[in-house]
């Protein structure tokens, strides 16, 4: 019988976590129950307010804005990321592949919304193209609506789909759609069902690797949203930064993670447990710049 | 590109100035994906790797998957190539006044409070990747190999703060830090960044870990090797690529952070990204292009060494 | 599998010894010199205003910035408060004395006291009775920029943001003070009301007539997107503006107080309690207002000398706007706790539809 190192080996970053995570955290759900300072921060006396302050309905319209403008942003970045991975999958050179869907991630997120600005506006690079090709005779409005929210919101993340769709699509033996193609099915068919039902981990991982980050996001709606662009991020941050009611940015906050929580876990069990195990690799390299990025 | 959602026409006439670059750099995509094509990274895979592997030769490729994936980089690609464009122009605002090295003379020679942020959040984005990674890599190895009564609190902690919105991380560290009486600094930027990364080393090591045969440890352990031999001569060899990913994950969060490090930063400790904010709002931009292309001929010459380790996370 | 882990092993060493030489850089810079930290709004004073600075008295100076008071004030509340100066505005001025975080001046230190425009200090007593602990800055307000090329016959008033005809090109500040504060010069009341009618009555103005003719809020890009022709109209800060236009195509803009007023502001330079450097901070403070230094720094963003008297014949640059333009403007006070009642009236202009 072998000792058990195990608690030994994770005590450092138990410790490191627990003080370092658990206890702020901790201060901020208590914040989430008391009574906001006057110049931020809280006054030491219990309260309900922020949790009542909830149910604002103007604050449940931006809840479903958020949830929509992710749900399309998340299906969209699916949608490219698929034939993505399927198309570095299937490549002799899958390193440099992978290499080029990650370089544009060591620039600075803000330089690249400002890039893309600069890209999407009336006298920007994309106008002038269509203008060059005599396709429109005025500029078209890109910018400052929830398309372009979406378009840079699906570039912002589509790297950390990509990344494990690829892994189990590598995996997959292609031999199977082969057959089904030969058992009559089609194209579509063939992919549908038997390529995806197969690659369901890396699916699920792609999907909580990209919905989590864009429900939370806040630079990109601010940037390049328009007037009716304000998401869930912002409301959080503006509650902090130019109203100074903390609890309620962090009754807001709490509810998101609890939510959120609760979602990606049921979403996860839904499919086999050790597919997403196996995935959640290199899914998490994808999660590890969405932190900056939203 | 993908779905660029067209809207109706805004109003007013919009002056038709069309620079040489711009048509340029129209043309430059083009020819990308040409190379791209040459260089097999599209359209390859569609020959010998796939009788390999399924044992068949398809008889149509998949040509639409790869128009699409030579279509994503073009998109990934495509502001990199405006802010290298922007990097060259001699007037600072959005219009092409012409070629100019002016902003990489200003970059190299006039901007003393960007390199110490740069400095500042290459120390950080270190340092950190290194805490991270050590105190991560064993937490896995720990979790991997045995149960324990707090297992299951470990394994929580991995995943709750990557939902955690970053300004409720930042205010409650420097609610924390202010409580425990912690002057704000490098000290507490270095604290933050590393409680951040440590999940993602955790689970890309764990995840490493996991499909590495246990055999060998037993075997190992069966040889007479102790546990420390078996941890530095076995377990962490058997890890190298995940604490590499790992590593590299911790630097690249690190070097973008901008939210967190706003509320944990002190005097002196402004990093990159604070840096960039500030000067990207006040008509500094095209140092920052500079900067920008700089930094990413510096990755390429970075990563491009370290492609293998790429490549094995990416086989398995 | 070996060499991987030598390669792994050989980037670490790199790292450590990289974080090693660079905290050894810095330390050994600490020891050699005396150091000035500053907490300021983002590029508020001129780097070669700071050269100066430091090349005179041999000092080293560390310039953080922060881009809104209530973040500045969240960190310092919290602690941050190793900065010796800080730039905070009116309304913070008066929150950081009643919070006892500021240290009294000494006055009889500043020299080029005498140069500070009385007007202003007539105004500054209100936020902080008999100059004991903070010294005007700057004074200034948000004006709002037109593209002359695009927009014709209009006159210096918030009735602009009510032309159908600009509809979806123009924008204003994502900030509520200031916003709200716009709406109640343009009907003729304080700016600091904390009436519930006339916040009603400003909050419709926004909602009905304003809003709908604006393509966004933005704080944060109004100026890149003004000087790209995104938008036409847009209420900002001139010397954001204008730090995206090269001369040459300045005259394209018009830059306008309107004529209603709307929130002025007054930056003032504040000593924390915890400041080490307590007597520098005073050099640094009377050395901004040093005539030829005021001026530069009014040049470098085109402000004009709004606060310090003989500065103003010796201005080279251009102005935005002139001094005499911010006498309908009215100082920004701070509301404690009836800033609720802006709360709420401003999150159904920004959240709805």
């Amino acid at each position: 019988m072998k000792r058990n190192y195990g608690g030994l080996y994770a005590a450092p970053q138990a410790l490191w976590l627990s003080l370092f995570f658990a206890a702020p955290l901790a201060i901020i759900v208590a914040y989430s129950f008391m009574k906001k300072g006057l110049y931020g921060g809280v006054e030491p006396e219990a309260s309900l307010d922020a949790y009542r302050a909830l149910a604002n309905p103007t604050l449940l319209l931006v809840a479903f804005r958020t949830l929509w403008v992710s749900l399309a942003a998340t299906a969209a970045t699916i949608l490219v990321a698929l034939p993505c991975g399927y198309s570095i999958a299937r490549s002799r050179n899958q390193s440099l592949g992978l290499f080029l869907v990650i370089v544009p991630f060591w620039t600075n997120f803000l330089v690249r919304i400002y890039a893309w600005i600069a890209i999407l506006g009336n006298e920007g690079f994309l106008n002038d193209f269509l203008r060059l090709a005599g396709l429109v005779g005025e500029p078209l409005q890109f910018l400052y609506n929830q398309g372009a929210v979406i378009l840079v919101l699906v570039y912002m993340y589509l790297p950390y789909a990509i990344l494990p769709l690829f892994s189990t699509i590598d995996k997959f033996d292609f031999t199977l759609l082969e057959a089904a193609r030969d058992l009559g099915a089609s194209r579509l068919e063939a992919i549908v069902k038997v390529l995806l039902p197969n690659i369901r981990g890396g699916l699920v991982t792609a999907v909580l690797f990209t919905f989590i980050p864009i429900f939370g996001a806040y630079a990109v709606p601010l940037l390049v949203g328009g007037k009716d662009s304000y998401m869930l991020g912002n409301v959080i941050a503006d509650q902090v930064t130019k109203t100074r009611n903390w609890p309620l940015a962090s009754a807001i906050s709490m509810t998101v993670t609890f939510l959120t929580a609760v979602a990606a876990m049921l979403f996860a069990l839904r499919s086999r447990r050790k597919a997403v195990h196996v995935e959640i690799d290199a899914g998490v390299e994808a999660t590890a710049a969405t932190r900056a990025a939203s | 590109m993908s779905g660029e959602e067209t809207r109706a026409a805004g109003e007013g006439p919009g002056r038709l100035r069309k620079p040489l670059f711009r048509r340029l750099a129209i043309a430059v995509p083009h020819r990308l994906v040409h190379l791209l094509r040459r260089a097999r990274i599209v359209r390859a895979g569609r020959g010998r790797a796939t009788v390999e592997r399924s044992g068949a030769p398809r008889k149509r490729g998949s040509s639409l998957s790869d128009y699409v994936f030579g279509a994503v980089i073009l998109f990934l690609f495509a502001p990199l190539m405006v802010l290298f464009i922007y990097s060259f122009n001699a007037s600072k605002g959005g219009s092409w006044t012409g070629f100019s090295l002016v902003w990489y003379e200003k970059l190299f020679l006039g901007s003393d409070e960007l390199w110490r942020a740069f400095g500042n959040s290459l120390a950080i984005a270190l340092g950190s990747a290194l805490g991270a990674t050590a105190l991560g890599t064993l937490a896995a190895v720990g979790t991997q190999r045995y149960a324990f009564w707090y297992r299951p609190y470990v394994a929580a902690m991995s995943f709750v703060p990557m939902i955690m919105p970053e300004i409720v991380v930042g205010v409650s560290l420097l609610v924390f830090f202010a409580g425990v009486g912690l002057k704000l600094g490098m000290l507490t930027v270095w604290i933050a960044h590393t409680t951040f990364n440590i999940p993602f080393v955790y689970l890309l090591v764990s995840a490493r870990l996991e499909e590495s045969d246990p055999s060998i440890v037993e075997a190992a352990r069966d040889l007479g090797a102790t546990e420390t031999q078996t941890l530095f001569k076995v377990i962490l060899p058997m890890a190298v690529p995940g604490i590499a990913s790992g590593f590299l994950t911790a630097v690249t969060l690190s070097l973008e952070d901008f939210v967190i490090t706003f509320f944990v930063s002190g005097p002196g400790s402004t990093t990159l990204p604070l840096y960039i904010y500030s000067a990207i709002r006040f008509g500094v931009s095209p140092v920052i292009n500079a900067l920008s292309a700089v930094m990413v001929a510096g990755t390429v010459l970075l990563v491009y060494p370290l492609r293998s380790f790429l490549k094995s996370f990416a086989a398995r | 599998m070996k060499s991987r882990l030598r390669g792994a092993a050989l980037f670490a060493a790199c790292a450590i010894a990289l974080c090693i030489g660079g905290c050894a850089r810095k330390s050994g810079e600490a020891a050699a010199q005396k150091k000035l930290y500053i907490f300021n709004w983002t590029y508020y004073t001129p780097d070669s205003v700071i050269e100066k600075f430091k090349k005179e008295y041999g000092v080293e100076l560390v310039y953080d910035s922060f881009a809104s008071n209530e973040e500045m004030f969240a960190k310092l509340k919290a602690g941050g408060s190793d900065y010796d100066i800080v730039f905070p505005s009116a309304d913070y001025v008066s929150i950081m004395i009643k919070e006892g975080m500021l240290a009294e001046i000494d006055k009889s230190k500043l020299m080029n006291l005498k140069n500070v425009d009385p007007a202003v200090l007539a105004r500054a007593e209100e936020y902080d009775p008999g100059m004991k602990y903070a010294l005007p800055y700057y004074m200034g307000a948000a004006g709002v920029a037109v593209n002359k090329t695009k927009v014709k016959g209009y006159e210096p008033s918030w009735s602009i943001f009510r032309r159908k005809d600009l509809a979806g090109k123009m924008t204003m500040l994502d900030d509520m003070r200031e916003v709200m504060g716009d709406a109640l010069a343009a009907l003729g009341k304080s700016v600091n009301s904390v009436d519930a009618g006339d916040l009603a009555a400003a909050g419709k103005l926004v909602n009905e007539s304003w809003k709908p003719n604006l393509l966004k809020f933005d704080a944060e890009a109004f100026a890149k997107g003004f000087a790209a022709g995104e938008f036409w109209v847009a209420q900002g800060y001139a010397e954001s503006i204008f730090a995206e236009y090269e001369e040459a195509r300045r005259s394209e803009v018009d830059f306008f107080i309107p004529k209603e007023g709307g929130p002025l502001y007054i930056d003032s330079m504040v000593i924390l309690k915890g400041s080490k450097n307590k007597e520098l901070a005073l050099k640094f403070m009377d050395f901004i207002h040093r005539p030829e230094i005021y001026a530069e720094f009014c040049d470098a963003f085109g402000f004009p000398a709004t606060c310090n008297v003989p500065a103003r014949p010796l201005k080279k640059g251009p102005q935005w706007y002139k001094a005499e333009d911010l006498a309908p403007c009215e100082l920004k006070k701070d509301l404690g706790a009836d800033l609720e009642k802006y709360n709420a009236i401003w999150q159904e202009i920004r959240v709805g539809k």
